[in-house]
């Protein structure tokens, strides 16, 4: 083939490509480069004319510089007419005014920040992080905190058996249990998890809900010590202005027992928010501590009340509902 | 428990406000609330004149009310509503609560003008059982809210189960006494002597098994006369929210409520053997018991006649041995039954009555002698009642309590307050414990009969503190010293695992981990049933996140909001050899993904968005071995395993529209996928080490291949990497082609390459030399054309 055949050859392909024009910017670009690419059909042509004897070279180096200009124009106005949808926004005057681009938000949920809030609250005052089984047997939730069967105590908290023997726990203290069988005192652990009360689901309760655990085993602990870090959390999570009330009550696992109330002002009268106390001796017996050495102090308290009270949500079920009316507030 | 507070001013000072003396009961451990403050207007004391059967409706009664003045038709739903009785009522035009107002109706074919309330409908309670009725001494056509203030001296207690002692208005009377440093006004009936036990020759008791029933106090009185209670005793009872029935029962209400020890009383002559038996039910008998309720037995323990059951004991009375209208000669009855079995009684029959919470928590086996008297006492005066000489005190096992050593060195360790011998002491008490002090920090301490939870030291202590006040102990705050560096928050990376999820759009759920048995059936093999489950729905736990997410777009695409992307960190479980606990992450997105704006146009949910959102996610953690494999699974119409490591942690993909259909969700098209997190958290345990960034530069090229429409992407890109020299450090594909042109079922995919070197600038004909090398391998592995 001679330069000059070469020459309308790519003239005739190139025609041809112009017609079925692409729309799409990538394939534009390739085309591009098809072309006039480093190893496109142009600079093809200029490696045949180095090899042209040199008396044919200006001729045909005129006519592929004339149709290399050509075919470049032609090629960006073809471009150009068929992008200029964007480029012509792109010209018109800004309208800040516009909302941005719309980005898909995420949230996290109330429940879990609770969490991650009162969870930083201990750890920085040294408290450590332990979980345990849901599905927990009679003896850990039960019998080793001091709840006998056939104990009253026991209608403080209604149960879901998964076998005579097995139980969803109905509290996180079934960790305070393997936490001293399994470990040598003295420790300090905040115990987070889900528990399950078998109680009809209403505003105010669910069958499930969420505990903290705390538990501090060490030589000389006392009421006040109890009283100090339960002061220092409700300031802290509730606000320094906080109004609380340290009150006497009664848990098994607990002896003497106490129960929190924090000053609702809206409605006008004490709200409980958790219940604590000074490790029952009968415990630590159960654990293998010996009970005149050791003294410590447990306390735990619901996320979902904590979240309640402090956001006002009135309804423990719509933590579970998940509405994205609800969720997108967080 | 209501106690009422002119019932506790019998035996103590008050001379607190209601609410002055909740806060100081709650403070002492007996937590307390004041009435609530009604919410209704226009409501007056009427009186029921007429109840009879609504003639259209089996459950409601057609009443004519009186208000004094004029008459009324009310149709009324209550059970319990009857002639004579003295009501709240609510005219036409009455409010209650904040937005229901009293209007005329026609119910079923009747009209009203009227009605007639609850406790909770006045908001004074959450009594809906029946219709409030009030005592015969509230004046009809009064303003009840006037009648409400004057009659609301009252409070509520939350008892812990703990303290039976104070499930009375002496107990409770005693509590104040002790905190005000009062003595109390009280003292038990009067204990009687007697020549004869006359009554031994008319009643004998037989006591099966002495553990079960300790102790069984009786005693018979003659010739009374069965009759309404005298006005004051009502007063009391209706006070503390105990109806009046007749003087004898009341008299065993009363004593009751008074000091806490039940005790029962019979129709002598109905029990013509003259024996009071206790004993287990045998399997088969039953008894119909006072609230006309036929009880089949087991093994509860009886009170019988010495042959059949007559009464369920410390739970209920029968009805055949009850006190009627007609009853002459009554059987009094005073026991201690043990605790444990009244409890498996109450559980095994379904009852709690006031009778049964006092004996499970432990009741006062001394008392059931004052009780004793003290009904013997009231039917004399009250019945006219003649005492036959004598009382029948078995007690055949007696109840002791332990005396308990109490030290100085517990006390401070313990209560964090300074508090004094003198205080201990004085405490101590008046709490009814005798106390000597035994050498210089030492006391031995017995606990009186009452007080069954005070058992050691620990709970002497208690009492010292809660009398002395929680409010006065000082707070010690100190933190440190129990430092153990090598323990860290496993949890953690739950944290960092939402908040990536949330910056990648998507929301957070928090869901019931109880579901029903298809559902836990449909995506899992071996659910962990509840033997005793809340309901249908609620009865294994669940086997996948994927149901709660599934209903949680269900919810919101019927709530208004079709486009949502959810997650939840949570807990699969599964019953094996063992019950596994085993947590998940599991996304799900439905609808658009960016909704249409002026700047673009809608971009749906689909397979590689979801794959970039997973991509995303371990790219966030870390985590930078993760290969998707194309796979088969039973919950996907297609999609990918993901591999970490050597094994499978999670799957993603469409998920079936089978699926969707069996739990009734509205939706097309799902996209989901799952991970099992404890291998991610165990990767994550390792710390990151720092790479230096390349600072020669990157040389980019373009590959063309044409293949086979059916070849995969990834192991193209897998075997380049390999072909390619050492520099190679990425390959992605940017552009895929397919015309007929090609070639009858041929793509073409395009690839970038990156070449970069850590040493030096690379030189084209090392890249050239690279790039033939893959040239040749990917031609002759795939059946690829290179095209120009």
């Amino acid at each position: 083939m001679t330069i000059l055949e070469s020459i309308a050859s790519v003239r005739k392909s190139f025609r041809a490509d112009l017609d079925s024009f692409p729309t799409d910017q990538r394939e534009i670009d390739l085309l591009r480069s098809k072309y006039f690419g480093r190893k496109g059909l142009l600079s093809d042509l200029y490696v045949d004319l180095a090899e042209l004897p040199n008396k044919k070279k200006p001729e045909a180096g005129q006519s592929i510089n004339t149709l290399k200009n050509q075919l470049q124009s032609e090629f960006e106005n073809k471009a150009s007419s068929v992008t200029g949808k964007i480029q012509g926004t792109t010209e018109q005057p800004l309208d800040l005014t516009l909302p941005g681009y719309p980005i898909t938000n995420g949230s996290i949920h109330p429940l879990q920040q609770t969490l991650d809030e009162i969870k930083g609250i201990f750890k920085s005052v040294g408290f450590k992080v332990a979980y345990g089984p849901e599905i927990e047997d009679d003896y850990h939730n039960f019998e080793a905190l001091n709840i006998p069967k056939h104990h009253p105590a026991r209608d403080m908290q209604d149960t879901f058996f998964v076998e005579d023997n097995i139980v969803m726990r109905t509290h996180t203290s079934n960790v305070q249990i393997h936490l001293m069988e399994e470990r040598e005192p003295p420790l300090r652990y905040i115990v987070p998890g889900r528990v399950y009360r078998n109680e009809a689901v209403s505003y105010k309760s669910y069958c499930l809900f969420h505990q903290i655990e705390g538990l501090y085993v060490d030589k000389n602990v006392s009421m006040g010590d109890l009283k100090g870090i339960l002061e220092y959390f409700v300031k802290r999570f509730f606000g320094e202005g906080t109004t609380m009330r340290f009150r006497p009550s009664f848990f098994p696992f607990t002896e003497p027992s106490a129960e929190v109330d924090i000053w609702d002002e809206k409605r006008e009268k004490w709200m409980e928010i958790l219940g604590c106390g000074m490790v029952d001796p009968n415990v630590f017996d159960n654990v293998g501590y010996d009970s005149t050495v050791w003294h410590g102090y447990a306390f735990g308290m619901g996320i979902e009340r904590m979240a309640m009270l402090k956001y006002g949500i009135d309804d423990i079920r719509l933590f579970y509902q998940n509405d994205v009316r609800f969720l997108e507030q967080f | 428990m209501r106690v009422s507070i002119p019932w506790l001013k019998k035996f103590v000072n008050i001379k607190q406000s209601t609410a002055e003396l909740a806060d100081m009961l709650s403070m002492l451990g007996l937590e307390s609330e004041t009435p609530k403050k009604p919410t209704f207007s226009g409501i007056v004391i009427g009186k029921v004149l007429k109840a009879e059967k609504h003639p259209n409706a089996d459950r409601l009664s057609l009443c004519v009310v009186s208000d004094s003045k004029k008459k009324y038709q009310v149709v009324c739903g209550a059970p319990n509503v009857a002639a004579e009785q003295i009501v709240a009522f609510a005219k036409v035009g009455a409010t209650l609560g904040d937005d229901f107002k009293i209007t005329k109706a026609k119910i079923r074919g009747e009209h009203s003008y009227g009605m007639i309330c609850s406790e909770r409908e006045l908001g004074l309670s959450d009594q809906h059982e029946g219709i409030l009725v009030l005592s015969d001494s509230a004046k009809v056509g009064a303003d009840f809210a006037d009648y409400l203030n004057s009659n609301q001296d009252y409070l509520d207690i939350d008892l812990t189960p703990n303290r039976p002692d104070c499930m009375s208005h002496v107990g409770v009377a005693r509590e104040i006494a002790v905190k005000t440093g009062q003595k109390m006004n009280y003292t038990s009936a009067q204990t009687r002597n007697f020549k004869k036990n006359e009554v031994a020759d008319i009643l004998s008791i037989n006591i099966d098994d002495k553990d079960l029933c300790p102790r069984y106090v009786a005693g018979v009185v003659r010739n009374i006369t069965v009759g309404p209670a005298p006005d004051w005793m009502r007063k009391l009872l209706e006070a503390a929210a105990q109806r009046s029935i007749n003087n004898i029962v009341d008299i065993s209400n009363y004593v009751l409520l008074e000091m806490g020890h039940p005790t029962h009383i019979f129709d002598y002559d109905m029990v013509p053997t003259q024996t009071v038996g206790i004993r287990k039910a045998k399997k088969g008998e039953h008894v119909n018991s006072l609230d006309e309720e036929r009880r089949k037995l087991t093994d509860e323990l009886v009170i019988t006649d010495g042959k059949k059951p007559i009464a369920i004991a410390g739970l209920m009375g029968g009805l055949e041995s009850a006190v009627t209208d007609k009853t002459k000669n009554v059987l009094i009855e005073s026991a201690y039954f043990d605790p444990i079995t009244i409890r498996r009684s109450a559980k095994s029959l379904g009852m709690s009555t006031e009778a049964s919470k006092r004996f499970e928590r432990g009741a006062d086996p001394n008392g059931s002698v004052n009780a004793f008297w003290r009904v013997i006492e009231l039917l004399e005066e009250i019945a006219g009642g003649e005492w036959v000489p004598g009382i029948i005190d078995s007690y055949p096992k007696k109840i002791d309590q332990k005396s308990i050593t109490l030290t100085r060195d517990k006390i401070d360790i313990l209560s964090g307050c300074e508090l004094s011998d003198t205080f201990i002491k004085n405490t101590l008490s008046n709490l009814g414990i005798e106390t000597k002090k035994n050498g210089k920090n030492k006391w031995i301490c017995n606990p009186p009969s009452y007080r069954p939870d005070l058992e050691r030291e620990v709970d002497l202590i208690e009492e010292c503190c809660r009398v002395y006040g929680y409010d006065k102990i000082h707070s010690s705050f100190h933190y440190g010293g129990l430092y153990d560096l090598a323990e860290v928050d496993p949890e953690d990376i739950f944290s960092t695992i939402s908040q990536t999820m949330s910056g990648l759009g998507f929301r957070q759920c928090y869901l019931n981990s109880l579901t029903d048995e298809n559902t836990a059936g449909l995506l899992g093999k071996n659910a962990v049933p509840m033997k005793n489950p809340l309901s249908s729905i609620m009865s294994h736990l669940r086997t996948s996140l994927y149901p709660g997410l599934l209903q949680t777009v269900n919810h919101n695409i019927h709530n208004g909001n079709p486009n949502v992307n959810f997650f939840e960190i949570g807990k699969e479980y599964n019953a094996g050899k063992k019950y596994d606990e085993i947590f998940h992450l599991s996304g799900i997105l439905h609808g658009d993904w960016i909704s249409k704006s002026v700047h673009n146009d809608e971009q749906r949910q689909s397979i590689y968005l979801l794959k970039g959102i997973v991509e995303a996610l371990f790219n966030r953690l870390n985590i930078n071995d993760i290969v998707f494999s194309t796979t088969d699974h039973a919950h996907y119409e297609y999609g990918s395993a993901i591999t970490h490591g050597k094994s499978i942690i999670g799957h993603c993909g469409k998920l079936k529209q089978t699926l969707l259909k069996e739990m009734d969700i509205d939706a097309e098209e799902i996209f989901g996928f799952d991970i099992v997190l404890e291998p991610i958290t165990q990767t994550m345990q390792t710390v990151m080490k720092y790479r230096a960034a390349v600072s020669y530069p990157k040389v980019g090229r373009d590959m063309n291949f044409v293949f086979d429409s059916n070849t995969q992407t990834a192991i193209v890109t897998r075997a380049m990497l390999k072909a390619g020299s050492k520099n190679l450090i990425s390959v992605i594909p940017v552009d895929i082609f397919q015309h007929d042109s090609l070639g009858k079922n041929k793509k073409s995919i395009t690839f970038h390459l990156e070449f970069q070197s850590a040493k030096k600038t690379l030189e084209e004909a090392e890249i050239n030399s690279a790039m033939n090398d893959i040239t040749a391998v990917i031609s002759k592995q795939f059946d690829a054309k290179l095209r120009d």
